[in-house]
């Protein structure tokens, strides 16, 4: 049976990363050793990075032989908390802008204290409203920081 | 200027009114992401990097300063009292100080840790006064090869220290160096790996990718987690050790600080690692070793007087030299740079009032901490109880808020939500990012030394070995790089007290 372990898997993901970086680099300028060119670092780095994860190749590949299979990562967590999460900040940055800071705020407070682990609709309410005036009053009013506003001018 | 007058001229402005709020608001804070597990002081200063963008360079400094020190004392709060290190330099202080609380010697474990601090803090500073001019004038005859070879000996011992396997550290300094390209390049003007996106073309952002990687990966994975936190209910009293514990404990804490101070002073060093050498060093000197880990009030003192320590030290390297000792010296780097500042040799020279109102700033926040940490202590473990699935939206938003403001950019807040998703994943795959941090600050530094080294030597990579500094320390670094390839002493650091993240 096909086998491979957690960090030939991460070895194997990082080679390609920096193949393509250092092929990438060869087309910006690579310059000469006395005047050294805008791809000559990236390409540098690029290298570096296959190197290494061709070390951790070989290091892998020798634990495999001595029985280090692979670890499931997710095993026993609720990971599907984090991916509500993880959907809940993409989510904001894109309706950021078109909802405005303080709806937008409220919205994704309240869905996160609901969603994550469900608190009582009053927290949620709350929680949502109070943190995005808070937020708004620290950051747009005292700060200065200028937020997005809504079609509602918030 | 003489160090009486540095040290009038740095007390003149750190009591200035505003630079003392900010110094409050950071040992604050510090103490308030000490205490909470889950939030350490680097994801809380690159929360917090954002919001000093309106304040002066002086002000932000004392302020991000006091967060870091600040955290060390908050640490300890939290093993004492819950058995969780608040913070990754407070883990061995769980050993014997909860011990203590649990023979209802919470009062006087949580004193000592703060007494132990403060000492320790104070003396580290004045370690900090004294060594920094001298060092910032040696550093004058450094050329760019000596400053490459420095860096590379930088990346070199964070990557040695860095928990697991050394090659994925060397990978992350790499992917550090790679992201460091990112954006124009400063010699010729040319755009390297934009994507023709304009955000970019100033480079990967330090704020976004250290947010995303310390802050939101962090909440990533503690959510999925149930985090269940057992407060030790006891009632806190003795906040002041009697004599007998002071006995006990004032050669820890001299001890303590004198490691903390040397092993904070060297680039990858920090207070994590000084905190378990000072705990192994008490062990051994100890008459009753076998006290530790039971209770002893010397596994609290020394360890908590080393981290203490360490944060002095670790400001050397970033004020006099220009390179950070850790990654969360990179990110102050980071936030001198966005204030106009330069940090190393010519900072003394230039800018006297940041440099010695950041130093005697520090000499207040020790005493507001002290100040914030005894009387306050019900305060901090009422903090504690605040249940995560409430804290975490907030500490989402602030990350959210930060990346936004930086340029009011969504883009901005989409790299950092992506390098969250990736820090998520180094973490799952056990990959430190300490490293890729330091070498993403590093990484435009780096090129300038290596490529200007190249053209002063007309293209002759010898440079770096013929002049006798840079030779030293390129010798240092490739002794680090080999040592763990020999079975022998590679066993030796698999047996060091590794840093399990600074964050």
């Amino acid at each position: 049976m096909f086998r491979i372990n957690n960090d030939q898997t991460s070895a194997l993901l990082w080679f390609a990363l920096g193949s393509i970086v250092a092929i990438v680099s060869l087309r910006y300028s690579l310059g000469t050793l006395d005047s050294p060119g805008t791809g000559f670092m990236p390409f540098l780095a690029g290298l570096a990075i296959s190197l290494f994860s061709m070390i951790g190749l070989v290091h892998s590949t020798l634990k495999l032989k001595k029985g280090e299979g692979w670890k499931p990562v997710m095993k026993g967590l609720t990971w599907k908390k984090s991916l509500i999460a993880l959907g809940a900040l993409f989510a904001y940055a894109l309706l950021l802008k078109p909802l405005g800071f303080f709806l937008c705020t409220a919205l994704f407070i309240g869905f996160l204290l609901r969603a994550v682990q469900p608190q009582s609709w009053l927290i949620v309410a709350a929680g949502a409203i109070l943190t995005a005036i808070g937020a708004y009053g620290i950051f747009e009013i005292w700060l200065q920081a200028q937020l997005p506003k809504g079609p509602w001018g918030f | 200027m003489d160090f009486f007058n540095s040290m009038i001229l740095g007390f003149q402005i750190a009591l200035q009114p505003n630079n003392l709020l900010f110094c409050f608001i950071g040992v604050l804070i510090g103490t308030l992401v000490g205490v909470l597990p889950g939030l350490g002081p680097v994801a809380a200063i690159s929360l917090l990097l954002p919001t000093t963008f309106h304040v002066t360079p002086v002000s932000a400094i004392i302020m991000l300063a006091g967060i870091y020190y600040g955290a060390m004392y908050g640490g300890s709060t939290t093993s004492i009292l819950v058995n969780i290190p608040g913070e990754a330099a407070s883990v061995v202080t769980c050993l014997d100080g909860y011990q203590m609380a649990r023979q209802g010697r919470a009062g006087p474990a949580l004193g000592i840790a703060a007494f132990g601090s403060f000492i320790a803090g104070s003396l580290g500073i004045v370690g900090l006064m004294f060594i920094a001019p001298p060092l910032a004038k040696m550093a004058l005859k450094f050329g760019p090869p000596e400053y490459f070879s420095l860096m590379i000996m930088g990346l070199t011992i964070l990557t040695f220290l860095a928990s697991g396997p050394m090659w994925k550290a060397l990978l992350m300094a790499a992917f550090g160096l790679f992201l460091g390209c990112v954006g124009m390049d400063s010699m010729t003007g040319a755009p390297r790996f934009t994507f023709d996106i304009l955000e970019l073309s100033d480079g990967v952002g330090l704020v976004p990718v250290v947010m995303g990687l310390f802050g939101i990966s962090e909440v990533l994975l503690n959510v999925e987690q149930t985090m269940e936190r057992s407060i030790f209910e006891t009632k806190i009293k003795n906040l002041l050790p009697t004599l007998k514990d002071w006995g006990e404990s004032i050669w820890p804490i001299l001890r303590g600080t004198v490691i903390g101070f040397f092993l904070g002073v060297l680039p990858g060093g920090g207070a994590v690692i000084s905190s378990f050498v000072s705990y192994a060093v008490e062990k051994k000197v100890s008459r009753h070793p076998e006290r530790f880990g039971t209770g002893a009030i010397q596994g609290v003192a020394g360890p908590e007087s080393a981290n203490n320590a360490a944060t002095g030290g670790a400001f050397i390297p970033l004020l006099t030299l220009g390179i950070p000792a850790n990654a969360v010296m990179a990110i102050l780097l980071g936030a001198m740079m966005i204030h106009g500042m330069q940090p190393g040799p010519m900072l003394l020279k230039q800018n006297p009032d940041l440099f010695w109102g950041a130093v005697t700033s520090m000499y207040l926040g020790n005493v507001m901490l002290l100040v914030l940490n005894l009387p306050l202590i019900g305060l901090w473990v009422k903090i504690l109880k605040v249940p995560y699935p409430i804290l975490f939206p907030l500490i989402l938003l602030f990350c959210l808020i930060g990346a936004y403001s930086l340029n009011n950019s969504i883009v901005e807040v989409l790299i950092m939500i992506f390098l969250g998703l990736i820090g998520y994943l180094f973490k799952k795959f056990k990959y430190e990012a300490a490293p890729l941090v330091l070498a993403l600050v590093l990484g435009p530094l780096l090129e300038a030394a290596l490529r200007r080294s190249l053209l002063l030597s007309a293209g002759d990579p010898l440079i770096f070995i013929t002049r006798p500094i840079s030779a030293v320390l390129m010798l240092v670094s490739f002794f680090l790089l080999v040592f763990p390839l020999l079975p022998r002493l590679g066993k030796k650091r698999a047996g060091l007290p590794q840093r399990e993240g600074e964050d």
